[in-house]
């Protein structure tokens, strides 16, 4: 499962029981769609705990009852506008108290425009661009690139910059060339390149080497 | 203007005189050096010159901007190699500007020389050895040099081989440009990553001539005398041929229209072969 694939199934992931094995597997292995989950399930969480703080008191709703009633607008038995079952006496199950008011209602209606608003923008960046590397500048170094950068470091800014410009570009090269060598085992040409991209690397490596020793 | 101010603007510019002759201070020194011997020329920021010496004696000018940096040379007693290096004084940290030592150096044919250079520019000019050229992104010009093996690296160092025959020549550079001029031998190797890679000439000698780039674009000028088996192919960039070619009945690839073609003129006596990888080849008649 991919994290388009993921983010499809988001909605009853988050506001339901959870998603089925393959849903669960691919939040484990993808930090970056855990993050979101994670995110909208403590919106939707916040969602709930704000009904309590914006239920007026049992007095409000009692006096707006019985206006109701006195209009006629309502009957024993229906969900009263604050939350409550008004029972009738033929009932004989205990009374019934949610706290779910049409305020809670418009709540967690927002809070799923939000969420839904969300899904809509996120787009999934991946793990190693979100938290591995430093900077866009350097995102085409490798490991043993910022050893090299190190040893230019001494160098005039434009010395250091023309490293890593053609390390970038010699990593290009490489992963350009085994693509190639991948798609074709037997494509003499792009064989070659391989061998002549690691060739240049070969040579940035040595001239830094030997412009830090110098 | 009265005599006090012609005085006072005569010392003035007599100051600025010995100023700058004490801050350019030139210096010379010279060498015995045996006919394999080696000399090896380290140097940053400036420029080095190398030009042939008449006799066995090799010659070292040098001028320095600042008192910053020294130059040490010396040579071994069987004068089988001379070390020319510029350093900065203990404790000093010149700038890029006071960095800089100008070099004119002067040695006899067949000598092996390793230059080394960061933004310093290396002009060779009608010697013959062997050398060995590296630069980061000082210009690297070759001229006039025949029989000898030419060995250059660059990172973005523009390269220029001019009138050069009967060279074994390694060209490698990563964004420099490598643009060459009737340069003939039994093998010529030129690889870019992103540099442009152009020549002009024929191709001449039966030799062995390979020019290949990663997405830079390679671009060949040959008279209609030109006598090469040549083929050209880009994995995904294009290729475009205006030089008349005959078809081989055997080649190592099927030629692609658009992408590569392979062919000889006259008896095909050198090897060329143009490849890229993204990058445009044109081969086109002079």
């Amino acid at each position: 499962m991919n994290c388009q694939e993921f983010q499809e199934a988001l909605p009853h992931i988050v506001l339901e029981s959870g998603g089925n094995a393959e849903e669960e597997a691919h939040l484990r292995s993808c930090p970056s769609c855990a993050i979101l989950v994670q995110d909208l399930r403590y919106i939707a969480d916040q969602a709930k705990l704000l009904l309590p703080m914006h239920d007026p008191s049992p007095r409000v709703w009692s006096n707006i009852e019985r206006s109701l009633r006195s209009e006629g607008l309502i009957r024993e038995g229906r969900m009263s506008l604050m939350g409550h079952i008004t029972l009738t006496p033929q009932m004989n199950f205990p009374s019934q108290s949610k706290s779910w008011t049409p305020l809670g209602w418009a709540i967690t209606l927002a809070a799923v425009i939000v969420s839904a608003v969300m899904l809509v923008n996120y787009h999934p960046v991946s793990p190693v661009s979100q938290e591995v590397l430093p900077s866009p500048a350097v995102s085409s170094l490798e490991g043993t690139d910022e050893q090299l950068m190190g040893q230019v470091a001494q160098q005039p800014a434009a010395v250091r910059s023309a490293y890593e410009d053609s390390l970038k570009k010699v990593n290009t090269y490489i992963a350009d060339a085994k693509k190639a060598v991948d798609e074709d085992p037997s494509d003499q040409a792009a064989q070659q390149h391989l061998m002549g991209a690691y060739d240049q690397k070969a040579m940035l490596y040595e001239m830094g080497t030997v412009r830090s020793l110098q | 203007m009265n005599l006090p101010y012609k005085t006072a603007a005569v010392s003035a510019l007599v100051v600025l005189g010995v100023t700058f002759a004490l801050a350019a201070d030139t210096h010379k020194q010279t060498f015995n050096i045996a006919p394999s011997g080696t000399m090896n020329v380290i140097n940053n920021a400036g420029s080095v010159v190398l030009r042939p010496a008449t006799g066995r004696q090799a010659s070292v000018s040098y001028t320095a901007l600042s008192d910053k940096v020294e130059t040490d040379c010396s040579s071994t007693p069987d004068g089988r190699r001379v070390e020319v290096r510029t350093h900065a004084l203990a404790g000093q940290k010149p700038t890029p500007e006071e960095s800089r030592v100008d070099y004119e150096i002067a040695v006899p044919a067949g000598v092996s020389v390793n230059i080394s250079t960061s933004t310093a520019s290396i002009t060779i000019e009608n010697l013959s050895g062997d050398f060995s050229l590296s630069s980061d992104t000082g210009q690297i010009t070759v001229t006039g040099v025949t029989n000898s093996f030419v060995h250059v690296h660059s990172l973005t160092a523009p390269v220029t081989l001019n009138n050069l025959s009967g060279v074994h020549a390694e060209i490698m550079s990563t964004s420099g440009a490598v643009q060459m001029t009737s340069v003939t031998g039994p093998k010529v190797n030129v690889s870019t990553t992103g540099g442009d890679i152009s020549y002009t000439g024929n191709f001449s000698g039966g030799g062995t001539y390979s020019l290949i780039t990663h997405n830079g674009a390679i671009s060949v000028s040959l008279p209609e005398t030109a006598s090469v088996d040549l083929s050209a192919r880009s994995i995904s960039g294009s290729v475009e041929n205006d030089f008349p070619l005959h078809d081989k009945s055997h080649t190592t690839f099927i030629p692609t229209p658009g992408r590569s073609f392979a062919g000889t003129s006259h008896t095909g006596s050198s090897w060329v072969e143009l490849q890229s990888f993204s990058g445009r080849i044109r081969v086109k008649k002079q």
